[in-house]
């Protein structure tokens, strides 16, 4: 079974995410996803594609962090993230997360409290590639 | 020395990824800093977060070991 917190370029399927974290118990009542993808429009340009990059020495204990302080805060039975790296094209998945516990209210909670702490702490940064050229999306400090 | 990491759009101003420092004694993170956004403003102007060994470090006093790995980052963009 492959790992439940990965940075990866290739693609990942949901069905095998949710079927790794649904075997991890049958006490499992509600599963919660968020799928992230790439929008093909962005601050009134057309994005062709969208390049990522991690300083994956931080990133990936980052990730692990998250889904352990997750579990613990929620009550959760397992949760899974994957964020892929390297260039996704318009349309294409690029972060997946599956939480699992025993009622869904805090499976929806930990869900989205994992997407926002994401954003927030895990060091990968993105670059929309369009027809007009490249930049690097830059929240301001 | 000190190994000094750039990612992606500090890393695209400062035209690198990677540069190497020499490493002076009781240097701490912040004189590294300033030294290194004296010479790229254009680079540091967007840095925000700093980050010692693969670890997040907030408090620009700690001082640096020889051999450290220092990433100077601007906000993250994931997800």
């Amino acid at each position: 079974m492959s790992e439940p917190v990965r940075l990866q370029f290739e693609d990942f399927s949901q069905d095998e995410e949710i079927s790794a974290l649904q075997a991890a118990s049958t006490r499992m009542g509600g599963i919660a996803t968020f799928l992230g993808c790439a929008r093909d429009f962005s601050q009134g340009r057309s994005v062709h594609e969208i390049g990522f990059e991690a300083y994956e020495r931080m990133a990936l204990p980052e990730l692990v962090k998250l889904r352990d302080e997750a579990i613990t805060r929620f009550g959760l039975i397992d949760a899974r993230i994957v964020h892929r790296l390297g260039t996704v094209r318009a349309g294409d998945r690029i972060v997946f997360i599956a939480t699992g516990a025993e009622h869904r209210a805090p499976a929806l909670e930990a869900c989205r409290w994992l997407i926002d702490e994401l954003k927030e702490r895990v060091p990968i940064w993105k670059k929309e590639i369009t027809p007009e050229g490249d930049s690097w999306v830059t929240p301001h400090p | 020395m000190i190994t000094v990491l750039f990612f992606g759009p500090v890393a695209e101003r400062m035209e690198t990824g990677r540069i190497e420092v020499e490493h002076v004694a009781g240097m701490r993170l912040a004189d590294l800093r300033s030294t290194l956004a004296a010479r790229h403003p254009e680079a540091f102007e967007i840095v925000s977060l700093a980050a010692v060994n693969g670890e997040h470090v907030r408090n620009m006093d700690v001082p640096l070991g020889d051999g450290s790995e220092v990433v100077f980052m601007s906000k993250f963009s994931g997800g």
